[in-house]
């Protein structure tokens, strides 16, 4: 199943010693809704590029399919002494 | 009958394994001690015993970096990363996309870096395989002597 949403957090500390923290949860559904029509359009020009470089148009969109289906549970979290970043794509 | 049972029982019966063998995946299934191990198990008997142990779900990439590394003062760095495995999975099907007339090319761009690789001989069973194998990967990699960056790579 393609993730839904992606949650980012920061997090930071001025020099005064304050800190600082900024979070953002980002439907990714949306995006999901707003890039499907263009992939619709796109199709026949992709299709013609896997013509010609002899590349299953299917067996592509199947694969972009697998990997954007498998993003779900990635996460991504640096941590440094002034700094915190977490990306987790739910 | 699970999926685990069966697959052992058709290797037994295509003989790719040994009654011995046999009986100590099953065992392993039950978690009851079998028979001491007498002789090492064959390479198809351990894939199907690490199966049945349970596939990893996650790759995980850890690092930490002390002060001297990044130049941070305050405390080190850690960087944490969990991939899925089926994102993995996933990943290495691109290789089934790269057309055939340019093999030849990769491979002998390969070669050139010294890496002996044969592209179409990669079948996508074989890199399930790896990703597969990929469980029983641990990889510690400490910094010497000043140098404390620390790199762990495993599969949980």
């Amino acid at each position: 199943m393609i993730p839904w949403s992606a949650f980012v957090y920061v997090e930071w500390c001025t020099r005064a010693h304050r800190n600082h923290r900024f979070s953002l949860w980002i439907p990714l559904f949306l995006a999901w809704l707003l890039l499907l029509p263009l992939v619709l359009i796109l199709f026949p020009v992709v299709a013609l590029a896997c013509l010609f470089i002899r590349v299953n148009v299917l067996r592509l969109y199947s694969t972009a399919w697998g990997i954007l289906a498998a993003l779900g549970q990635t996460r991504v979290e640096v941590r440094t002494p002034a700094t915190r970043i977490l990306v987790d794509v739910a | 009958m699970t999926d685990d049972r069966r697959t052992i029982l058709e290797m037994l019966a295509a003989g790719k394994i040994t009654a011995d063998e046999a009986e100590r995946l099953l065992a392993a299934l039950d978690s009851k001690p079998a028979s001491p191990v007498a002789e090492p198990v064959s390479n198809n008997a351990a894939s199907a015993a690490s199966r049945a142990k349970g596939r990893p779900k996650y790759l995980r990439v850890l690092v930490e970096a002390d002060e001297s590394t990044t130049g941070l003062k305050g405390g080190p760095t850690t960087v944490n990363v969990r991939v899925p495995m089926q994102l993995l999975r996933a990943g290495v099907r691109l290789a089934s996309l790269i057309p055939t007339q340019a093999h030849d090319q990769l491979d002998q761009a390969f070669s050139k870096h010294g890496v002996p690789i044969t592209l179409s001989q990669i079948k996508p069973e074989n890199l399930e395989e790896i990703v597969d194998h990929l469980g029983d990967l641990t990889v510690d990699v400490d910094g010497k002597d000043e140098n404390k960056t620390r790199v762990r790579v495993f599969c949980e």
